[in-house]
Order: C-alpha cells, then sequence, then structure tokens
C-alpha cells in the first residue's frame, strides 16, 4: 500500500531556497510528517508552471529536508521554461513521476523546498507528491 | 479484472475544492467502488485552463471518501501558466497535462463511496477543466 502526500507553493525570486507549505484550499495543512509504517519514498511526483512574465530562462530544483531523512538532503531537478519576450509566454507543463528509494523515519518531519536557478521566471508555482511505501 | 471510473469537472476558482463528478454526458456517474475491487491500481489526470487570466497554477487531485482506506491521497498532476491574455489570432494554446501512474496501489474498500476532487494553487490562470480516471483491481 502506497500514501501520497503533496504541497505546493510559489517561488518569486532566483537563487532562494523557498519551503513549499501549503496545499491549495489548505492554507496551513501542517508539517509533512512520514507516516507511520513507510520506509522509503518511494517516488516523487511533480508539476510546476510559470507566469512568464520576464524574458528569461531558469530551471526549477525540488530540495527535501528534514529529520524524516535519515541519510540526509536530496536535491532533484523537476523542469525548466524560457520564454523570448516578457509580453507572450504561455505554455503547459507536463508532470514528472520519478522513481527513487530514499529511506524515511516515521514519525519525523520532511520539509520540501523549490528552488529557481538560471535566471528568474517570474513567478513559479512548484507542487510535490511525496510517494510512501512501507 | 479492472474496472474503471472517470469523472471531470471545471475548476474555476484558485484554491477551491471541486468535487469531480460529472462524466460528459452522464452527468452522475456511480461513485461506488465496484464489489470486489480492493485496490487503485492505476491513475489517470488531465488537466488544461482557458489562459483567460495572467498567472501560473498547479494541479492536484485529492482522493478521500469513505471508500479510501488509508484516509486523504493527494496527488500533483500538471500545470499551466501565461503572461498576459492573448487575443486573436495571437492565442496561443494550451495543450494540457497529463499524469498516467501505472503502480499507484491505494487500499479501497468495494462497495463503499469514493471523492474525487480537483484543485489548482498558484495564481489565477482563467477556467480549468480536469478529468481523472481510476482503474480498480485487486
Amino acid at each position: 500500500m502506497k500514501l501520497y502526500r503533496s504541497r505546493e507553493g510559489d517561488i518569486t525570486a532566483v537563487d532562494t531556497k523557498t519551503q513549499l507549505t501549503t496545499l491549495g484550499s489548505e492554507t496551513a495543512p501542517g508539517p509533512l510528517m512520514v507516516p507511520a509504517g513507510a520506509k522509503t519514498i518511494k517516488a516523487v511526483i511533480t508539476a510546476i508552471a510559470n507566469n512568464f512574465a520576464v524574458a528569461s530562462d531558469g530551471v526549477i530544483l525540488v530540495r527535501l529536508e528534514g529529520p524524516g531523512l535519515p541519510e540526509g538532503p536530496e536535491t532533484v531537478a523537476v523542469g525548466a521554461s524560457g520564454a523570448a519576450v516578457a509580453t507572450g509566454g504561455k505554455g503547459s507543463f507536463q508532470p514528472m513521476r520519478l522513481e527513487l528509494d530514499i529511506p524515511v523515519t516515521p514519525a519525523n518531519e520532511i520539509l520540501i523546498f523549490a528552488d529557481m536557478a538560471g535566471e528568474d521566471l517570474g513567478t513559479v508555482s512548484v507542487g510535490v507528491t511525496l510517494e510512501f511505501t512501507g | 479484472m479492472a474496472r474503471t471510473i472517470t469523472v471531470e469537472g471545471d475548476v474555476n476558482s484558485i484554491d477551491t475544492r471541486v468535487l469531480l463528478t460529472g462524466q460528459g454526458s452522464v452527468t452522475a456517474p456511480s461513485l461506488v467502488v465496484p464489489a470486489g475491487m480492493t485496490k487503485i491500481k492505476k491513475l489517470i489526470a488531465a488537466s488544461s485552463a482557458d489562459g483567460l487570466a495572467a498567472g501560473q497554477v498547479v494541479y492536484f487531485i485529492r482522493l478521500n471518501g469513505n471508500a479510501v482506506l488509508g484516509g486523504e491521497q493527494v496527488i500533483v498532476c500538471g500545470g499551466d501558466g501565461a503572461i498576459a491574455p492573448q487575443a486573436g489570432s495571437d492565442t496561443a494554446p494550451f495543450l494540457g497535462s497529463m499524469l498516467i501512474l501505472s503502480d499507484v496501489d491505494i487500499d479501497v474498500r468495494p462497495s463503499d463511496t469514493i471523492t474525487i476532487a480537483g484543485e489548482m494553487a498558484g495564481v489565477d490562470i482563467g477556467d480549468a477543466t480536469m478529468a481523472v480516471t481510476l482503474v480498480y483491481g485487486k
């Protein structure tokens, strides 16, 4: 049996680690705890979208940190975007499922952060789902 | 043996949980997990927006209800972004996002009701439509 836990948030500055703490209509879902019985993060599912407000190009990184990760933090690249002018960008972004096998400590917190690197992409929404297995 | 349920609906406000209860020409498909089915084995989620507002969103779905044994499961499934709305022949399309998961492995209770909701988070981008297909198995 798998359990799916998600967070999302907006990042607005380049090279700035921003914690994802909300979940749409849930403005304060609280800490993302490793579910009881979970042994690993089997996969990470991510979605991003930027508003194309800047003529630029950049990439989006997701960082997993916190006491729920006994082996330490992990960082994965989850997408990229760019536009030649600041008035005409528009696009759909495909989600990504990255299969992993990251050990976790049940009942401890995992902090999810997003980062944009390269150039400022304007505002970027980032959603992350952690797929836990026992 | 597998059974499927597909639902869709319009998600027109940011940060608003919207129950997906339609199925095109079928206005109220059954949300009861078929007898004998104990797991959600696969999931397909599709989403797109009209881009009538400048913004950016990520989409996610919520699976809950009495049939979902592990509590609510929330899965991100796509994103759209656009700067100032374009007009006429300059309008670029959103081609939509699609997530296909082939090993979902969520436990469900047969003959009980599942609730499937869609949501977008970020900055309002106009109206969106979302569709979700669940493939049940044992």
